[in-house]
C-alpha cells in the first residue's frame, strides 16, 4: 500500500504540474489523463473499487474526450495559445507565491492533524466500496441526490443545445 | 484486497518497459536517411492538398456532449443493477424516474432540431 | 509505513488542488483552465475517499460520486461557451474577453 501510495502520488503531482506547464493544450490533456489515472490507481488503495472503475469510465473515458474534441475544432491552427505577456500586472508572482504559501498551509494542516492510522482491511464493513454497497447507499439513504444528479444532467443537456444546437457557424 | 490487483500492476509495468524497449531498439536499429520526397504524405501517388488538421463542423460537438450524458448514466446503472433484487419495485421506479428525466433532455434536443445530420 | 495514514493522503490532495489553484492563476488559455479546475475537484475528491477510508463509511463514495456526475455536467456547459468565444471572438486568451455580449 506504501508502494503505491508513492508512485501513484509522484505520478498524479507530476500529471497535475504538467497540466500548467505544457504549451499545447493536447500535452496538457494527456498529463490530466495521467493525473486521473493515477487517482483511480489511488481509490484502489482506499478500497474504493467502484470509484476507481467511475473515475477511469467517465474522467478518462467521457470527459477527457470531450476535452480532446473541443481541442480538435478549435486549434487546428499553429499559433501559440495564449499571449505571453498578461495584462494584469505581477499575475504570475502573485501568483506563485500564493500557490507555493498554499502548498505549505496544506501540508502543514495535513502534517497537524492528529487522525493517526487508517484502521485495518478487517475493520472495514464487508464488501466496503464494492458496486452492490454502493447501490444499497445510493438507493435508499441518498435517493434524493440521486435523483437530483438526473436534473443537472438535463440541465447540461438543454443548456448545450441552447448554446451551439441550431447555430450555423 | 489490493492484492487482487498485483496482475494489473504487474501487466502495465510489462507493458510499459516493452514500449520503451521496443522504441529505444528501432531508433538505435534504424538508418536515418531522410529526403523531402520520402517525408511527403503519401510517399508514392497522390500530391496531398491543404493542412492535414482542419477544423471539425460545431455539430459534431453536440453528438459528443449526448454521448457524455449518457455515459454518466450508464455509470449509474451498474450499482442500481447489481442491487436490484433487493430494491424489487422501489428500485425499478425510482430507476425508471432517473432514465426518464434523461430521455426528456434527448428528447428536447432532438425536437429542437440538434441531432439532424446536414 | 506512510502511506496508510489519512494525514498523507490529505497532503497529496492538498498539493493537487495547489496545483490546480496555480494553474488557474497563472494560465490564460480557457482549456488549460477548465482542466485546473478539474485537477481541483479531483483534489477534494481524494480527500473525501480518504476520509471514507479512514472512517469505514462509505457516504464519501457517494460525495464523490455526485461530484464526478457534475463534473461531467460542467465541463460539457463550459467546453460550449469556450467554442462559442473561439468561434464568434477568435479569443485565445481570456484576457480577450471583457464584454458580455455575445
Amino acid at each position: 500500500m506504501t508502494a503505491v501510495f508513492w508512485i501513484a502520488g509522484i505520478l498524479a503531482v507530476a500529471g497535475a504540474l504538467g497540466v500548467i506547464v505544457a504549451k499545447t493544450p493536447v500535452h496538457s490533456v494527456i498529463s490530466l489523463v495521467v493525473n486521473i489515472l493515477a487517482l483511480a490507481a489511488l481509490y484502489l488503495a482506499l478500497h474504493a473499487e467502484f470509484l476507481a472503475l467511475i473515475q477511469v469510465i467517465v474522467y478518462a473515458g467521457a470527459i477527457m474526450i470531450l476535452f480532446l474534441f473541443v481541442i480538435a475544432l478549435l486549434t487546428a491552427r499553429k499559433d501559440p495559445i495564449e499571449r505571453t505577456e498578461g495584462k494584469l500586472e505581477g499575475q504570475r508572482e502573485l501568483g506563485l507565491v500564493t500557490a507555493v504559501g498554499g502548498a505549505v498551509l496544506m501540508i502543514a494542516v495535513a502534517a497537524s492533524a492528529g487522525l493517526g492510522r487508517m484502521p485495518a482491511n478487517e475493520a472495514l464493513p464487508s464488501g466496503f466500496g464494492s458496486a452492490a454497497a454502493f447501490g444499497r447507499e445510493l438507493l435508499t439513504t441518498h435517493i434524493f441526490s440521486f435523483e437530483l444528479t438526473a436534473f443537472v444532467l438535463l440541465a447540461a443537456v438543454i443548456g448545450v443545445v441552447v448554446l451551439v444546437g441550431r447555430r450555423q457557424l | 484486497m489490493l492484492d487482487q490487483y498485483t496482475g494489473v500492476g504487474v501487466f502495465l509495468a510489462v507493458g510499459a518497459l516493452f514500449v520503451a524497449v521496443t522504441l529505444l531498439a528501432g531508433k538505435l536499429l534504424r538508418p536515418h536517411n531522410p529526403y523531402p520526397e520520402k517525408l511527403a504524405t503519401y510517399e508514392c501517388g497522390e500530391i496531398p492538398v491543404g493542412e492535414g488538421q482542419i477544423k471539425f463542423h460545431i455539430r459534431y460537438y453536440i453528438f459528443s456532449l449526448i454521448f457524455v450524458v449518457f455515459d454518466v448514466e450508464t455509470v449509474f446503472l451498474y450499482p442500481w443493477a447489481v442491487v436490484f433484487e433487493e430494491m424489487g419495485l422501489f428500485g425499478f421506479v425510482v430507476m425508471m424516474l432517473f432514465i426518464g428525466t434523461l430521455v426528456e433532455g434527448l428528447v428536447y434536443a432532438w425536437k429542437k432540431g440538434a441531432l439532424r445530420w446536414v | 509505513m506512510i502511506g496508510d495514514m489519512v494525514q498523507a493522503y490529505l497532503a497529496l490532495s492538498g498539493i493537487l488542488f495547489v496545483i490546480g489553484a496555480a494553474g488557474l492563476m497563472l494560465r490564460r488559455s480557457p482549456l488549460v483552465m477548465l482542466m485546473c479546475v478539474e485537477i481541483m475537484l479531483n483534489a477534494a475528491n481524494l480527500a473525501f475517499v480518504a476520509f471514507a477510508r479512514h472512517l469505514g463509511n462509505m457516504e464519501g463514495h457517494i460525495f464523490t460520486f455526485l461530484v464526478i456526475t457534475v463534473a461531467a455536467a460542467e465541463v460539457a456547459i463550459g467546453l460550449a461557451i469556450i467554442v462559442l468565444l473561439f468561434r464568434e471572438r477568435d479569443a485565445a486568451d481570456v484576457d480577450d474577453v471583457n464584454t458580455l455580449r455575445g
